[in-house]
């Protein structure tokens, strides 16, 4: 139950609200404007006591109902208030292409799923700094769980990347020229 | 030495005073390393033996998880569950199960819902003492390691006669789980847990007042709270830092509410802290589930409504009903009606949460996983930069990074 | 209940035993309004219940009522309560137009009462078949099974027993334990193919559908259909029968290339071999149905291909990678440039005529084509044709925009005769003769080049034979007699070393120093058709889209659907350590 949270940002920032909706478990949900994102973590981790970072991911809406294919993904977030032993679940839409800002720096834990849903779907997040492919390799082409990745999809062979920071032995630096 | 004019024996005192001239070196733990325990590649700077900077490098155990998820029915979904945590299967099982009754809007019986806690706390047992005993080993004490491993073999033939797999156990169905505990199961069950407590005990002589252990566990790896909870820590992890946020507490589900346990909580954030949770945690696991047999009562294990559970194979064999909602549930899946649901439950190393989304077919839209060690592997770099490179085993050890959840 | 709430909120209606004094005018002129479920649906009068609540999403089930048929509502699955029965009644929603101000309610207990019963019924003597059932996977019992009864059987003691195989005539096969009695089948025959050669015999639960005594077997040309308007797994086609699962099938919308009516169907395909084909709904043309012989026509795309290019004639004839074929054609070609003639066959697509077309005005210098294609057929009073070239049209209104003139075959057979003719190209190997005797006529050619899907004597007689693609793996048109041009989309991809006609165009033009720019059938369209008035305004890319529409179980996206593994819709397979196979753009 985040009633708390979104009636905290609907008071406190009207404005970044897109809307709210109940799920059938009974859950509230809260979309928030992409632009807003930053502000509203920012919000929740400082004011509201929504310290833990659980998680964030997004879906690839293509292949859902004509009606909701637009944007094409929703990125969604996940924060924990311990005291009050609520989650928040946050969502944002974007359009493929466009960038997300970055929730790094408001939460430490974002850099890695950030990262993550990068390297599956290719969102980029604006003030990331360090996007790199998180679990694929850097050579991969495309975003796998996209949903027009084919299921057996095959990635082209890549020749064997020179190791350079091997340990090659003392007063080398670890780099082998 | 003959010309020894050149040469003097005796160093002058801004020679010896003098700052030895070195350069960081760079050293590459893993993929393969004794004391990585899955596939994780950390590159790390050394000055000395200090960390300066660490990149934990994952992806070499990534399967595909959501897209696999994504292409097979809701029941397929299971034994990939199987290998996220794979030392902990069954607490993976049942998470997921559970999130997609919670989708579905499903309530299980209430004796499917004392096997599904007494799977996942023996599954809890065999992870924490797993843990436990492998810090262990690689702070030089072997023994205690083969303590814990007995205990977590005998868990094992336990969870063997159960769910007919050692590891992989893929128990449970959506609506309940697929069978009924054996006869016998719960006796054989009560000696193991005496069997367990006794060796636990054991690895909590050997270790805990262990003057090398504790000298090397205590005051290393510490992680702040703020830091624990920036980063994303759950689990005994978050709890080492003394916050007290078990989702068996917080949010019961199955029959947690019924149970009689404490949540052990820390307050240093170091090794030590996360080692002895766990310890704490392997006694209050054995108490929950020996409640659980004495509370349960006979009854059905599995819901009875043809869309979910698969009929009775008499039924399959002999009436055309039986067959077509086996067919339809084998081929097309579960209907789970289209909506999405985020749910949790504790598993061993924290929260196991699943974001899930159906589009009314038979196949999750969408099946994200929340492993707690993700979020705690991305806190590692924090933990360790500035800190001795021998304080990073005990570390990743405490945090037991499992390459099954983290990279999916 | 806010159903019920919102029914009473709208505007105020008498209770029906009342009488209505004066009815309400209609909210809308000219057109129905009701509710369904509380949503307020606007139907045009005279609409029945069915299809009038589909426009809001609400489904009904039925097994009897099919909406090109009459309706007999037997099947009682479709009843529903509706404010205008009488008190107690529930209404069958196939048979009842609606009226102005009805409630309908879909959802209530006893609506979902009547269903489950209906279901039970069905059910009640129904075998334990689904695992050696041809219709599982794509079966009404199922379904519907699933949704409204879900219960166990009640029956105790055996079921009613029936002929399990009674065969109905060449191609239909009846199981009479399956059948549910909805009689489409009956009706189908009755009303649609014009023969009535069905019906229901004897009484109770020994009813059954046979085919009635004074007509033997059921030889109509359009039996197949019941076929598939059979919502159970009770009529089955023999030549599919036990060949493959349903869901193991992936379908492409195509055309049928039997004859010129040029049905849209569906192809349905496992690996690279296409199981059979379903009439695909199109209004203008074929309705929901196809003859027997179109139906079955999709034999020759798995029979006697044509899988890699052949040089030589006879003897010393070798078979040859495109490349070298290309090569060889082209020099062979080189010193006869101008005194080639062209034989175009109406059986080819618009793509491949319009790239060789242009290959055979540019490059080789004809002013002249002449036709080919498959010799005339039978014709019925319905869909089946004479003509059984299905792009006899496109090829007259690509000729024409081409500017070549069009000879009939009997000038080509003529000119071969006399031997003025010293080289043919031919596009498609049909001809409308016998194959020997058109075989026999070429011996004296110089060059004879073939572009041909399957073998024959003709494709024998080639010095140059081009291993080429059948219309189901490539995309493209085609434009049937009445001049409506349909689009087809590939199912797999091209077998062996075949490659489409008009690549082989664009291969040969390419090598003669006259490149025609295309990478795919797309290209050949949007760059050529535009000289064809008729199809400069066809939206190519729009039609016929590849979908989900598919009865029954959705397929995986790949694997398990039977594709071969690496096969995707968009791109070349490109799997480890294989090169990439030729022809796949």
């Amino acid at each position: 139950m985040s009633i708390f949270a979104l009636d905290q940002i609907q008071a406190q920032l009207p404005d970044a609200l897109a809307e709210r909706y109940t799920d059938r478990a009974g859950e509230v949900w809260g979309v928030i404007k992409p632009e807003h994102i930053k502000t509203v973590a920012t919000l929740l981790k400082e004011r509201l006591g929504f310290r833990l970072f659980i998680s964030m991911d997004a879906v690839d809406c293509l292949h859902l109902p004509p009606e909701q294919q637009e944007p094409r993904f929703e990125v969604v977030y996940f924060f924990k208030n311990v005291e009050r032993n609520e989650h928040a679940r946050l969502k944002v839409r974007v359009a493929e292409g466009a960038d997300v800002p970055s929730i790094r720096a408001v939460f430490q834990g974002a850099n890695w799923a950030e990262r993550l849903v990068w390297d599956f779907y290719g969102i980029g997040f604006a003030g990331h700094g360090d996007l790199r492919r998180m679990l694929t390799y850097e050579e991969f082409k495309g975003h796998p769980l996209r949903k027009d990745y084919p299921l057996r999809g095959r990635q082209p062979l890549i020749p064997e990347r020179p190791i350079r920071d091997i340990f090659r032995g003392p007063g080398t630096n670890g780099v082998q020229d | 030495m003959a010309s020894g004019d050149e040469y003097d024996p005796t160093p002058s005192e801004d020679e010896l005073e003098a700052h030895l001239q070195t350069r960081n070196m760079v050293v590459n733990l893993g993929p393969s390393h004794p004391a990585t325990h899955g596939t994780v590649r950390l590159r790390i700077e050394l000055d000395g033996e200090t960390i300066v900077s660490m990149d934990p490098e994952i992806g070499f155990l990534h399967r595909g998880f959501q897209k696999s998820c994504e292409n097979v029915t809701w029941t397929q979904v299971l034994p990939y569950t199987d290998r996220l945590d794979y030392v902990a299967a069954l607490a993976n099982n049942f998470g997921y199960l559970t999130a997609v009754e919670t989708l579905m809007g499903v309530e299980i019986p209430e004796r499917a819902q004392y096997i599904r806690v007494i799977g996942a706390e023996m599954h809890r047992l065999a992870s924490h003492l797993t843990t436990a005993g492998a810090l262990g080993l690689e702070l030089g004490g072997f023994t205690a390691f083969l303590y814990a491993l007995e205990a977590r073999e005998l868990l094992t033939d336990r969870v063997t006669e159960l769910t007919g797999a050692r590891l992989t156990t893929s128990f449970g169905r959506i609506g309940g789980v697929n069978r009924d505990l054996p006869p016998g199961w719960v006796e054989k069950v009560t000696k193991t847990l005496i069997k367990v407590e006794e060796l636990a005990s054991e690895v909590d002589a050997l270790l805990t007042r262990n003057r090398i252990f504790t000298d090397r566990t205590r005051g290393t790896g510490v992680v702040t709270t703020e830091d624990a909870l920036d980063f994303g820590f759950t689990g005994p992890c978050l709890r080492a830092c003394g916050v007290d946020y078990d989702i068996r507490k917080a949010k019961p589900y199955w029959v947690y509410s019924k149970l009689e346990f404490k949540t052990a909580v820390g307050h240093n954030g170091d090794n030590f802290d996360r080692y002895y949770l766990r310890i704490m945690e392997i006694k209050e696991s054995i108490s929950m589930i020996r409640q659980c047999f004495a509370k349960m009562q006979p009854g059905p294990v599995m819901i009875e409504d043809w869309r979910i559970a698969l009929p009775p194979k008499e039924d399959v064999y002999s009436s055309i009903e039986g067959v077509i909602a086996h067919f339809k549930l084998v081929m097309e899946g579960v209907p789970v009606p289209p909506g999405e649901v985020y749910h949790s439950t504790e598993s061993p190393n924290g929260e196991l949460g699943w974001y899930l989304r159906s589009d009314g077919s038979g196949r999750p839209y969408k099946c994200h996983v929340r492993a707690p060690g993700f979020q705690i592997l991305s806190g590692l770099k924090r933990m360790c930069e500035g800190k001795m490179l021998a304080d990073l085993i005990p570390t990743f050890d405490t945090i037991n990074m499992i390459g099954g959840e983290v990279e999916q | 209940m806010s159903d019920d709430k919102k029914v009473e909120a709208a505007p105020p209606k008498p209770p029906p035993p009342a009488g209505p004094p004066a009815p309400p005018p209609p909210k809308n002129p000219g057109m129905v309004t009701f509710t369904v479920d509380g949503k307020e649906v606007i139907a045009k009068p005279g609409t029945n219940m069915v299809e009038a609540v589909k426009q809001v999403g609400v489904e009904i089930p039925y097994y009897c009522y099919h909406p090109r048929l009459t309706i007999a509502a037997n099947c009682r699955m479709c009843l529903v309560e509706s404010s205008g029965a009488p008190p107690g009644k529930l209404v069958p929603a196939c048979q009842t137009a609606i009226g102005e101000g009805v409630a309908i309610k879909t959802t209530t207990d006893k609506v979902r009462d009547s269903q489950r019963s209906v279901m039970e019924f069905l059910l009640l003597n129904h075998p334990v078949d689904c695992s050696i059932c041809d219709q599982a996977g794509e079966c009404k019992l199922q379904d519907y099974y699933m949704r409204y009864d879900f219960k166990p059987t009640k029956l105790e003691g055996g079921k009613i027993l029936r002929n399990k195989r009674k065969v109905l005539g060449d191609l239909v096969v009846l199981d009479q334990e399956r059948c549910v009695l909805c009689t489409r089948c009956v009706r189908f025959m009755d009303e649609v193919a014009k023969a009535p050669q069905l019906g229901v015999f004897g009484r109770g639960s020994h009813e059954v559908i046979d085919v009635a005594p004074h007509f033997g077997k059921l030889d109509s040309n359009y039996s197949g259909n019941i076929v598939d308007i059979c919502p159970v797994g009770a009529l089955l086609n023999r030549d599919f029968r036990f060949r493959a699962r349903a869901w193991f099938l992936s379908a492409a919308p195509s055309v049928c290339t039997g004859c010129s009516r040029g049905c849209s169907t569906f192809t349905d395909f496992m690996g690279q071999d296409v199981y059979r084909y379903r009439p695909r709904e199109n209004e203008a043309i074929n309705k929901s149905w196809m003859c027997d012989e179109g139906r079955l026509s999709y034999k020759q795309i798995n029979q006697n291909r044509v899988l890699s290019s052949v040089l030589g004639r006879g003897a010393d004839s070798r078979e040859a990678s495109n490349a070298e074929a290309v090569k060889y054609a082209a020099m062979k070609l080189q010193p006869l440039a101008g005194g080639v003639a062209v034989m175009a066959s109406p059986v080819a697509s618009n793509e491949d005529l319009l790239a060789g077309l242009a290959f055979a005005r540019d490059v080789l210098k004809a002013k002249q084509i002449y036709v080919s294609g498959r010799p005339a057929g039978a014709a019925d009073f319905f869909l089946m044709q004479a003509d059984k070239n299905p792009n006899r049209k496109g090829l007259e209104w690509i000729a024409a925009a081409y500017g070549l003139a069009v000879k009939p075959f009997t000038d080509l057979t003529a000119a071969l005769d006399a031997g003025t003719i010293k080289a043919l190209y031919a596009i498609g190997a049909d001809v409308p003769e016998a194959d020997e005797v058109f075989a026999k006529r070429t011996e004296k050619l110089e060059l004879f080049i073939v572009n041909a899907t399957n073998t024959s004597k003709v494709t024998a007689a080639a010095h140059v034979l081009l291993a080429t693609t059948s219309h189901v793996e490539d995309e493209g048109t085609f434009t049937q007699e009445a001049g409506i041009t349909q689009r087809f989309r590939r199912a797999f991809p091209p077998k062996g070393a075949a490659q489409p006609s008009w690549k082989w165009a664009v291969d040969l033009a390419l090598e003669l120093g006259n490149e025609i720019k295309a990478m795919s059938s797309r290209d050949v369209f949007r760059s050529m058709a535009s000289a064809v008035p008729e199809l400069k305004d066809f939206a190519w890319d729009k039609l016929a889209p590849m979908s989900k529409i598919r009865p029954g179980i959705t397929t995986m996206a790949s694997g398990a659907d039977g594709r071969p593994p690496g096969w995707r819709e968009d791109g070349i397979p490109n799997m480890r350590g294989l090169s990439t196979p030729q022809g796949t753009t």
